[in-house]
């Protein structure tokens, strides 16, 4: 008898255990197998699109987060490229949860032969899943510089970013003159009374935050670096080794001013009535409509948000409105960089460079996504144009050594910046419920941020 | 030579398919694919899951063995056990969907006017994938949108109406309802069949004995079915102390609806602390079989599994019998003095 109960409890365990081995599922580890990697004897930077290679036979896989496009536009570029390279076949596969799959798909080598680099990857890791593209002085011959740092490491390049992009806030400009906004906002106070004028004057929701989606708010944390202090090294010099870096610097800059204005906003009831049920797809046509005011999102969100209706002109892009010394700054930044699998075929390498070298050099994607292109003195999109008087920088590459630190800091503090948006949704939620005031929550960051700090071993400037 | 070989495969023949050797291959081959896949999705997965709990580690890079250090912090975070707290809505919420489960099974093992028609209609829920739920219930609790509509019509102003989703009053509620809009048909059924199976001629005996509706379902329905109602109870308890499905497609896991495993595919996926994350697991999995062990026994202690009598009867009845023992004794000693 004793047994036979013995036996219900282990079948019951075990079908718990069965529930709970999901989590396990994403946890297959690439290095044990010992990948095989090829090495290939061609230099990107040597390859001439449409003259070099011509003839090669290669099928690629690649694997984008750019779902939506992968039936129109993507279509187009495979038919344009074959017109060069007849015999190199690509097939797309769209991944809707793009950042958290793709980790977990790189990890068994066997992907596919061109992704979006994730950045989970850690730098000294880069190697091991992709191809070097080549050392970067010699890549900035033809592109800019500064936006290839996201992947590089030891002076070698593993990706190269499918556009740029520029932090700042999208807004209609049908509401704000009906607001009667002269004058674009350049300080989180003249935000926040241009805000209120919104909702006094306009049936439009002033400042839509898109909470529900999540990812969405990233662009505040986006905001916090170069866009709120001007200055290029932030990330290493103020975050990693600052003290307290979300404290109040007094002067309206930083972290803390631009965490600031969200909780203001919020609290003053700028913000749509219920952030809980906000919905993403609905928002764009909502904006397009004149409905919202404006929405905090990098630049890849205008020619969405102008495609969603019939009122494209209405729809503008303004630096976030924080002044350092008089001067707005916003940063620029590369978008997903295309990494290309290390373990693939020697064909079906340099194939996917050519593919590569021609989506960034000769396909026109980043104009045409509302964003910049990384090779210099290209064109710039319409769109951006507006944005005269803002000095757009690119963050400098943490040095030799610490390329990994603010991943680490940012892990081990669990605070996501720029990964989860957990301090905007933090501040959104606290604020909405009612709960902890904007004071103890930078209190709670920097704790939390402190002790990351210490557990990584640095010695505060 | 032919002749040799043909005698030698005609052995193989006879050999395999000998009693012994046929049986056992039977059971190898009927074997082979469930258990090969039990292994390679399940308990492969489940040990590398183990070991990951002892490892300071992320996906992708380097791994770190730190022992019990994960342990100790699921065990000092503050966090990952109050998120534990949250199963109490779903384990109301339990109760509720299997009363409601039983109350429907009982109304519609018997002939019933569109009984076939409900049967379907309350099943239905649990055919819908969950992320699906979890879509349409955010679409149900938007403000204005179907829920709030349906109470203006009975009357509410909008005004009156909580916000479902942002008032952290209620917004578990909301969220542990879906779950019982989805599970209650389930039940039902298991119920409707386990009813179905009780002997109709004790309801005919009942009926001339006079029994109404509700002494049918006391003495004849729930004697009859008070294993499958354990078992249901042990699957929603469980079920209860891991969602995941509804917290993480309606709310996110904000505004303080974050269940135990939201907390751990946050950790694990957007903090990169997949070591932690593990150990997680494993204590909720130990926290899960404690439960079911528990609940066992209460079941054998009330209930009694199976022909097996109830532990809480047969003490009683030995006490019983040893009281009346000891009475007669004392009597029968008092009749010799």
């Amino acid at each position: 008898m004793k047994s036979k109960v013995f036996k219900r409890i282990m079948a019951a365990g075990f079908s718990a255990v069965m529930a709970l081995s999901l989590v396990a599922c994403g946890g297959g580890s690439g290095k044990d197998e010992g990948t095989k990697k090829t090495e290939v004897d061609v230099k990107y930077s040597d390859i001439k699109v449409g003259e070099d290679y011509t003839d090669i036979k290669a099928d690629l896989k690649f694997l984008t987060h750019k779902t939506d496009m992968v039936d129109t536009k993507f279509k187009e570029y495979i038919a344009e490229f074959q017109k060069l390279y007849p015999n190199v076949n690509i097939e797309y596969e769209g991944i809707t949860n793009y950042a958290t799959d793709i980790t977990t798909r790189l990890t068994t080598g066997d992907w596919g032969d061109i992704c979006m680099v994730p950045t989970s990857v850690d730098k000294n890791e880069l190697s091991n899943y992709f191809v070097n593209f080549g050392k970067q002085e010699v890549l900035a011959e033809t592109y800019e510089s500064n936006m290839l740092n996201n992947f590089a490491y030891e002076g070698n390049i593993y990706g190269i970013p499918s556009m740029a992009n520029v932090q700042g806030v999208v807004y209609n400009k049908a509401v704000f003159d009906k607001a009667g906004i002269k004058e674009l906002p350049k300080t989180p106070d003249e935000f926040i009374a241009d805000l209120k004028a919104i909702k006094e004057k306009t049936e439009a929701v002033p400042m839509y935050t898109n909470f529900a989606a999540g990812w969405t708010m990233t662009a505040w944390d986006a905001y916090t670096d170069i866009g709120s202090t001007g200055d290029p090294d932030f990330a290493i010099n103020g975050m990693c080794k600052g003290k307290d870096p979300f404290a109040d610097r007094g002067d309206g800059t930083g972290p803390y001013a631009v965490y600031n204005t969200l909780y203001q906003a919020v609290k003053e009831g700028l913000i749509e009535e219920d952030p809980t049920t906000t919905d993403w797809e609905g928002s764009k046509g909502m904006m397009n409509r004149g409905e919202i005011g404006c929405m905090a999102l990098g630049s890849w969100a205008i020619t969405q948000i102008q495609a969603a209706g019939d009122n494209a002109d209405d729809i503008g892009y303004m630096a976030f409105p924080i002044s350092v010394n008089g001067k707005q700054y916003a940063a620029a930044g590369p978008d997903y960089c295309y990494g290309i699998n290390c373990n693939s075929k020697g064909d079906q390498q340099i194939a996917a460079m050519c593919y590569v070298k021609w989506l960034v050099e000769k396909s026109g994607f980043a104009q045409s996504e509302g964003g910049l292109s990384i090779v210099k003195n290209d064109e710039v999109p319409d769109a951006l144009k507006s944005l005269d008087g803002v000095e757009l920088i690119v963050g400098n590459p943490a040095p030799e050594g610490e390329e990994n630190l603010f991943n680490d800091i940012n892990n081990d503090s669990e605070l996501g910046i720029n990964v989860s948006g957990s301090i905007p949704i933090q501040i959104v939620e606290e604020t909405v419920s009612g709960g902890m005031t904007f004071e103890d929550m930078v209190k709670e960051w920097n704790e939390k941020w402190t002790a990351a700090q210490e557990s990584n071993d640095i010695t505060l400037k | 030579m032919d002749q040799k070989k043909k005698s030698g495969f005609a052995g193989f023949v006879e050999w395999i398919q000998s009693g012994k050797v046929n049986r056992r291959l039977v059971i190898f081959t009927f074997m082979f694919v469930p258990v090969t896949l039990l292994i390679v999705f399940t308990y492969i997965p489940f040990g590398k899951m183990v070991e990951f709990s002892f490892y300071d580690m992320k996906y992708i890079g380097e791994r770190e063995f730190v022992g019990l250090e994960n342990y100790l912090d699921v065990f000092t975070r503050k966090d990952c056990f109050q998120a534990l707290k949250l199963s109490l809505y779903y384990i109301v919420a339990s109760f509720v969907q299997l009363g409601l489960a039983l109350y429907f099974a009982s109304i519609l093992s018997f002939k019933t006017k569109g009984g076939g028609v409900f049967k379907g209609f309350m099943f239905f829920p649990y055919l819908v994938c969950g992320i699906a739920v979890g879509f349409i219930f955010k679409f149900f609790y938007t403000r204005g949108f179907v829920l709030d509509t349906v109470l203006q019509w009975c009357g509410f102003e909008l005004e009156q109406l909580p916000y479902w989703l942002k008032d952290t009053s209620i917004n578990n509620i909301s969220v542990a309802a879906t779950s019982v809009w989805r599970y209650m048909g389930q039940a039902m059924v298991l119920f409707i069949g386990a009813i179905m199976s009780v002997d109709s001629s004790l309801y005919e005996a009942a009926a001339i004995d006079g029994a109404n509706g509700w002494q049918k379902f006391k003495y004849i329905i729930f004697p009859s079915i008070k294993t499958i109602i354990v078992l249901n109870m042990i699957l929603s308890i469980t079920g209860s102390l891991s969602v995941f499905e509804p917290p993480y497609v309606i709310t996110g896991g904000n505004f303080g609806t974050a269940t135990y495993f939201v907390m751990m595919d946050k950790l694990a996926h957007e903090s990169q602390k997949v070591g932690l994350a593990s150990a997680m697991a494993v204590v909720l999995l130990i926290l899960i079989i404690i439960a079911t062990m528990i609940q066992k026994f209460l079941e054998r202690y009330f209930f009694g599994v199976g022909d097996q009598e109830a532990i809480r009867t047969v003490r009683k009845r030995n006490k019983r019998l040893a009281a009346e023992g000891k009475l007669s004794q004392t009597t029968a000693n008092g009749g010799v003095r």
